[in-house]
């Protein structure tokens, strides 16, 4: 079921009128409550891997408990590793099987031999990525000792399935969100309105700002040879653009409708693209996954404490590993080794923390130098971006070439004005509401009739501009 | 939760007003031309209604064929009573409904249908399509179109104007940002014929675009099977003959087009239900040669193209008569 579906609103009132109805006293009915509707929720989609995520929950759940009554260190150990391996099993075989066998076919051809294992047609089911690496990091947790690990199964399949989160994240961490699921959850009346306007701040950047977007990046990126080099720098702005109304998008529609259920999910993200240098961006772009990376494998690994190498190699590690997580492609994984390379002279020059605080503070305008720091920045993601969008590797390269030449400097070929207007109003909303949690988070210092116009005006603007329905984009991850 | 929920009830009646001042703004214009009888689908539906069993042959489609076939000329050739009920953006679907209800008051001998891959797509301009319907007399077909031309969405439009009109607000919301704002003087209608002395500007002529293929457009192969099938069975238990045509483009934009989608497609779909297809692109093209300047814009003919349009017309129908 997709968050901007006639079937999403209509499921959302019931759900949320039958979840209060039951009140926050009868806990295990809540959570039961929450993990039908979330079943219902995912198997809109596709019913038939309802039984994955089923058998992900009973695998981690009862290795919890495994690891609760035992306290022998290998025996633990084995626990974990068949944790991890039944979990990212999963995820290799329904995600990367194909890509593996044709790199490997490929990898015998460049060396004059031929492979024969044939590819299967496997569908990829939506959210996989997410939901296993959020079981993961409870059997993790449940293992280091962070977390007691539960005995309400409903609960905890209620947390692993939890629908407002389950198709694109943010990833949660049990710590977070398991010992919601035991608590009392009381409607409070300021977390509900908050959570429904982040609703339509979430919806307002799909609608709006990713769809259209998206159309104007595909007809760009589709027929890159056509268009000079400014119009292709434009395609993939549109992309940035695209991408992060969308991802931000699903990920503030999850937290405000999770408010409205009393839940309380991280940040995913905070103005990424106001950063001053690609570590901040990093602090900022799809925090649950760098963090879970940073948690569960970059500082496991030794992180940044070791030596010159151990540092590069960690760092590589990290965004080539977290590029792949995106998908199985080559474009993917050069997205991650960018990245590594933009991030890894600030970490080597001890320079990846200098950006922490909010930029420009209480100021209306960044200064020149902030403003050129948020620019240089943005552009060298929307190099790396090109990567992530391309269909392959040349397909990027193609793109990255036709743009650098001189036709970078003439006339725009594409010109959308109203979508380019649109995204001026978004940029300015989301710069000026920079300090909250989300943009609009602090639009109550407003008097009522215009916050209300405000909110009406994003109605219209949502009904009006509804692109070509584009399914979220992080989904297929 | 009291105070919530009253709040969440005046957010829906704020949305409700705001939906009934679109409906204003936007209906009203229509309501008033009603009024003067100066709409133009109005005064199309009038003329089938109030004039039974009158017309011969019926040209129905979209506002390609509206621009393009001239009833006046085809009648002083052959005799004919001919009405043109093509309207903008009519969906296939719509067609369908629009044929039930002409057949109820007219009898016509020869249906022209116009084949065009927008026609039956899956995006329909909702403001359009009911504005046509609206003037059925049937209540039931009135609802037949919109539940089952176009499913739950076609309720959903058809009841909350900020949907059905969001083409209109878009397009008006674009018009801030655009200094293009053209006035059209008054249109010359001619038995539902448009009679349009705009010639498209070399401008527009550098900026135009292939012909739309199965990549680059939302044709729907699965919709237009099911309702040409309805519309060719519905024509023949009236004892009508179908005829389809293909109106003509810009022939700049067919030098640019490298592959002809809409013309393979509908030539071989066409062959196949052994129903008679004219590409007024290529037919009789020795004869009827048409330059861009034949043309008001990328895709609608002007009244220069309309007359060569309307010959070719006139020479299809001789020849199946033949």
């Amino acid at each position: 079921m997709l968050f901007n579906s006639l079937e999403f609103f209509i499921f959302l009132p019931i759900v949320f009128g039958l979840y209060w109805l039951i009140g926050g006293k009868r806990i295990k009915a809540q959570n039961l409550l929450v993990a039908i509707a979330s079943y219902v929720f995912y198997g809109w989609w596709d019913w038939r891997f309802l039984s994955l995520i089923l058998f992900s929950s009973l695998v981690d759940y009862s290795i919890g408990l495994a690891l609760g009554k035992n306290e022998k260190p290998i025996t633990r150990k084995i626990l974990l590793w068949i944790s991890i391996c039944v979990n990212l099993g999963f995820l290799g075989f329904f995600k990367y099987y194909n890509f593996f066998v044709d790199s490997l076919i490929d990898s015998f051809t460049f060396f004059g031999s031929e492979l024969s294992i044939n590819t299967l047609n496997i569908i990829l089911p939506v959210g996989i990525s997410f939901y296993t690496f959020q079981t993961l990091s409870y059997t993790i947790d449940v293992y280091n000792k962070k977390l007691e690990p539960t005995k309400d199964f409903v609960g905890f399949m209620a947390f692993v399935s939890f629908f407002p989160q389950l198709v694109a994240g943010p990833i949660e961490r049990a710590t977070n969100l398991l010992p919601q699921f035991s608590v009392e959850r009381k409607f409070d009346y300021r977390n509900a309105v908050d959570g429904l306007r982040q609703v339509l701040w979430g919806l307002f950047k799909k609608i709006v700002i990713a769809d259209n977007c998206a159309k104007y990046a595909n007809i760009i990126f589709n027929n890159h040879t056509e268009y000079n080099g400014s119009t292709l720098l434009l395609g993939a702005f549109f992309f940035a653009f695209q991408i992060y109304g969308d991802f931000s998008g699903y990920s503030d529609i999850a937290i405000g409708v999770s408010r409205l259920f009393g839940f309380d999910l991280k940040r995913n993200f905070a103005f990424p693209y106001f950063s001053r240098d690609i570590a901040e961006f990093w602090r900022r772009w799809h925090i649950s996954l760098s963090t879970w990376f940073r948690d569960y494998l970059y500082i496991p690994l030794g992180g940044s404490r070791g030596g010159l190498k151990m540092k590069i190699r960690n760092t590589f590690i990290i965004f080539i590993v977290s590029g792949f997580w995106h998908g199985a492609n080559w474009t993917f994984i050069i997205w991650g080794a960018l990245n590594a390379l933009y991030f890894l002279p600030l970490l080597l020059a001890k320079k990846n923390r200098v950006n922490t605080d909010l930029v420009a503070e209480g100021k209306y305008f960044p200064s020149l130098k902030e403003f050129g720091q948020i620019a240089f920045t943005f552009f060298i993601t929307l190099i790396a971006w090109v990567f992530f969008r391309a269909d392959s590797v040349a397909h990027a390269f193609s793109y990255l070439q036709n743009m650098f030449t001189l036709s970078l400097f003439s006339e725009i070929e594409v010109f959308p004005t109203t979508i380019l207007a649109l995204l001026l109003l978004f940029i300015a909303t989301e710069w000026l509401g920079r300090s909250g949690e989300y943009a609009i988070e602090k639009i109550d210092f407003m008097k009522k009739p215009i916050r209300w116009a405000f909110y009406i005006l994003l109605i219209v603007l949502m009904f009006s501009f509804t692109g070509e329905e584009q399914q979220f984009i992080y989904f297929q991850f | 939760m009291k105070k919530f929920l009253k709040q969440f009830a005046l957010g829906l009646l704020a949305f409700i007003v705001v939906n009934a001042i679109i409906a204003g703004i936007y209906e009203y214009p229509t309501y008033k031309s009603v009024q003067n009888k100066t709409n133009r689908n109005y005064l199309k539906w009038e003329a089938i209604h109030n004039n039974e069993n009158t017309f011969d042959l019926i040209i129905i489609g979209t506002s390609r064929c509206y621009a393009s076939f001239n009833p006046s000329i085809i009648d002083s050739v052959l005799n004919t009573n001919s009405y043109n009920m093509a309207t903008s953006a009519q969906d296939i679907a719509e067609t369908y409904y629009s044929l039930q209800e002409i057949f109820e008051y007219q009898k016509p001998k020869y249906v022209v249908l116009d084949m065009f891959f927008e026609a039956s797509d899956e995006t329909y301009d909702y403001y359009q399509t009911f504005s046509n319907s609206s003037f059925f007399n049937s209540t039931e077909r009135k609802f037949n179109l919109i539940n089952e031309g176009y499913g739950n969405t076609g309720l959903l439009n058809y009841s909350i104007p900020i949907v059905k009109f969001k083409n209109y607000i878009k397009q008006d919301m674009a018009g801030l940002f655009s200094n293009n704002k053209s006035l059209r003087k008054e249109d010359i209608w001619i038995k539902g014929y448009l009679y349009d002395p705009i010639t498209v500007s070399d401008a527009q002529i550098s900026n135009f675009e292939p012909i739309a293929n199965f990549e680059t457009s939302s044709f729907s192969k699965d919709r237009f099977n099911t309702y040409f099938n309805k519309i060719k069975e519905l024509i023949s238990s009236n004892n009508a003959k179908l005829i389809c045509v293909r109106t003509a483009y810009p022939p700049t934009r067919l030098e640019l087009t490298e592959s002809d989608d809409e013309a393979t497609y509908f030539k071989a779909y066409l062959a196949k239900e052994n129903v008679p297809f004219f590409d007024l692109n290529d037919f009789k093209s020795d004869k009827y040669i048409y330059s861009d300047q034949d043309f008001a814009d990328y895709h609608h003919p002007n009244y220069k193209g309309a007359k060569k349009a309307s010959l070719q017309l006139i020479e299809a129908l001789k020849q199946i008569e033949n």
